[in-house]
């Protein structure tokens, strides 16, 4: 507990410096606003700005980035209630009832309660990140090759059950995945692989020029197929501040959905997506009345949006103590940190405890300046709702054209993003869901290089993961879960959480 | 003729006896998704053809990603068969327009913002200040609702945002503007100083541009009422 709270304060020594808090605030800002933007999201957001960091100190480039991930959780619910188009992935589902409420004339409430759910959450996110942080990496340090293969399987298995639509295609996708990131030079024998032949391929498929390609200008062309129509609500926000019925009708679904999101969040496969699906089924489960859901339910804002942001901050957890990426968001982060030469893993929290524990206190003050950013801003992010595609997509596309050149100064690193788009388009519309593939190819590579290590250690014999107590554990959690989500009653449960 | 060829509901019927007119395919899209599939695994393998397998306790380079092409390719034809079998999604409908312009304005920067080698062709290379605004304008005519003078004027008040912003506060390595600019400019002045007057400048083309558009619409805007007025 001493070394808690010592580790802490150290952590917002670092982070309360004024190029930190200046950093955390343009962070915060960058990402509310693409979180109210739809048809931004953090990802390509950060393959962005990924040059930009360049420049930074690693601890600033971090706590940059972390906020922009972060802060678009907080961004994303604005939109999803005022417009009831869901600024992010993950807020989806505070569209149902947050729209609704606004409907009513009760915008600000679910704004104000979208925004405090947020914030505890946050808080408690980064309580447990500082807490399961030393332990943990404990834990990586008895985790040999066999181990970590078995975990990453395990994520993969979750991402797969995770994914929305059929099971056949989340595999078809990890594995192409988990297949693209082969591409380019073998590190064991040093041969080429699937290469064509090409220079810029001998190094493999650039994460950041993929994570745009798809993430990028995919869904330029994606969104250009759907007219949308953005009913922004007209009638008055009304006042912010829940008041005491709001509070009780909504503070254990904060709870609850502090609890559901932080657990799924440290979940390697994306858990971060899953947390506000299954806190607002939880919360339709507990209600009395579960017919108010849908029409305006305070729960039904206050449980997903918590769950959102805690599990968005947990995620950190995987990446900062075993050095797993747990989704494409945190693999750009691996990005960030390899580029100022830190190798993500166990040895961070030892070699560099000020990144490690100013990066942990950055997000709580990251969550006390979006709440100061959110909610008496809310009017000039509603304004900025009224700026139309046809003028916001040309942007998007220079700024991609400019992210990605700056990193590698390579022409043809900006081809293969209108390339990896085209892609991503057509995998959209043969209904394959990209996110799996970016998991695989975020995993793969490492996966390789374990299953690698375990197989030559154990000479080729296969039971090497079965053998070690703690990566045969991880396996039957895999086998389990991936025997659950095949079950048909189970299975149908899981198309009705994504249909709602 | 047919009847119900001029109605709503006809390019829906046409969709649907052009299912059925394929006879043994009942659900396309898995079909083609299942077939690309395939071929994938098809292309890596043939890819890896001339690599080392190695053994499980020694991989070679070929080990996992010719597994991996079987399941790939497995994953596929377990998506092709039910295609026949089983009623499934309709292939959806492809936009051209979209995917073209904006591939178009990729490419449009990505062979201007530096010299390009193409076979025997080099590009001029013509920075930022040229790329940025092709990008846009190029990449902007992917929607129907295009107007040339919006995208014109974002061009012009963008780019150079984006030239003092890469170029001049973060010190990008991005080249921003053709050498030939220099010659335009005072022998003594610095490529920094180049960059801000030509960004300054931009920016007050686009304000121009803005100004007078808005003033001209405007007039517009009066003609409509005083039709409707006297109408």
């Amino acid at each position: 507990m001493g070394d808690l709270i010592s580790n802490l304060s150290l952590g917002f020594g670092v982070a309360l410096s004024l190029q930190n808090l200046g950093l955390a605030f343009l962070g915060c800002l960058v990402g509310t606003l693409i979180g109210v933007l739809p048809g931004v999201g953090p990802i390509a957001t950060i393959a962005m700005l990924l040059p930009i960091t360049f420049g930074l100190d690693p601890t600033g480039a971090l706590i940059m980035l972390a906020g922009i991930y972060y802060g678009a959780q907080y961004g994303g619910s604005t939109t999803a209630i005022l417009v009831n188009i869901p600024g992010e992935a993950t807020s989806v589902v505070t569209a149902l009832d947050g729209h609704q409420m606004a409907r009513q004339g009760r915008a600000g409430v679910a704004l104000g309660i979208a925004a405090i759910g947020s914030f505890f959450a946050g808080t408690v996110a980064t309580l447990v990140i500082a807490a399961l942080g030393a332990p943990l990496t404990g834990l990586a340090l008895v985790f040999g090759p066999a181990e970590y293969f078995s975990l990453m399987l395990m994520g993969l298995v979750f991402a797969v059950v995770l994914a929305r639509g059929s099971i056949l295609r989340a595999v078809a996708m990890i594995l192409v995945g988990v297949l693209l990131s082969t591409v380019g030079t073998d590190l064991e024998t040093g041969e080429e692989r699937m290469t064509f032949g090409l220079p810029f391929l001998a190094d493999g498929i650039d994460f950041a020029v993929l994570a745009m390609g798809i993430f990028g200008v995919a869904e330029i062309m994606r969104n250009l197929d759907h007219t949308e129509h953005r009913d922004v609500v007209h009638k008055a926000i009304g006042r912010l501040l829940p008041n005491k019925d709001d509070f009780k009708q909504s503070y254990k679904p904060v709870l609850r959905g502090t609890l559901i999101g932080a657990t799924l969040g440290i979940l390697p496969g994306n858990g971060a997506v899953l947390g506000p699906f299954a806190a607002y089924t939880v919360e339709k489960k507990l209600a009395k009345d579960p017919s108010r859901f849908g029409r305006g339910a305070i729960e039904g804002v206050a449980g997903p949006e918590s769950a959102n942001n805690a599990g968005a901050q947990t995620s950190f957890i995987p990446l900062l103590t075993l050095g797993i990426p747990p989704n494409a968001v945190m693999a750009l982060m691996v990005g960030a940190m390899t580029i100022h030469g830190i190798i993500p893993g166990p040895q961070v929290m030892t070699k560099n405890p000020s990144l490690f524990w100013g990066m942990i206190a950055s997000m709580w003050i990251g969550n006390l300046l979006l709440l100061i950013i959110n909610l008496p801003l809310v009017g000039l992010w509603v304004r900025l709702l009224k700026v139309p595609y046809r003028l916001m997509f040309p942007a998007i596309l220079m700024f991609c054209c400019i992210g990605i050149y700056s990193i590698n100064s390579l022409p043809t690193d900006v081809m293969f993003i209108g390339f990896f788009g085209i892609v991503g388009y057509a995998l959209i519309k043969f209904g394959f869901e990209p996110a799996p593939m970016l998991l695989g190819f975020v995993l793969g590579k490492l996966m390789e290089e374990n299953l690698r290590r375990a197989l030559l250690i154990s000479r080729g014999d296969m039971m090497t993961f079965l053998d070690h107590p703690i990566s045969a554990g991880l396996l039957a959690v895999a086998l389990v879960i991936l025997g659950l989500a095949l079950l048909p009653t189970i299975r149908k449960g899981r198309d009705e959480v994504f249909v709602e | 003729m047919d009847p119900t060829v001029n109605t709503p509901t006809a390019g829906l019927q046409r969709g649907h006896s052009a299912r059925s007119s394929f006879g043994l395919v009942r659900g396309p899209q898995n079909l083609v998704a299942g077939a690309t599939l395939v071929l994938l695994a098809a292309l890596a393998l043939w890819l890896t053809r001339d690599l080392e397998q190695g053994t499980l306790g020694a991989m070679g380079p070929a080990l996992l990603p010719r597994w991996l092409a079987y399941a790939v390719g497995l994953c596929g034809l377990a998506l092709v068969i039910p295609a026949f079998r089983k009623d499934g999604d309709a292939l959806e409908r492809w936009s051209l327009r979209g995917p073209v312009f904006v591939i178009g304005g990729i490419l449009a920067f990505a062979i201007t913002i530096r010299p390009f080698v193409f076979g025997g062709l080099t590009t001029p290379g013509l920075g930022l200040l040229f790329a940025g605004p092709l990008a846009i304008i190029i990449g902007g005519f992917a929607t129907p609702e295009a107007r040339l003078r919006d995208l014109v004027i974002l061009a012009l008040s963008l780019t150079p945002f984006c030239m003092v912003l890469f170029g001049d506060l973060l010190n990008l390595p991005i080249p921003v503007f053709p050498q030939a600019l220099t010659g335009l400019f005072p022998a003594d002045w610095s490529q920094k100083a180049v960059l801000r007057a030509t960004a300054i400048i931009m920016a007050a083309a686009a304000l121009i541009v803005f100004l007078s558009s808005r003033r001209r619409r405007r007039t517009v805007q009066v003609d409509v009422t005083d039709h409707s007025g006297r109408i």
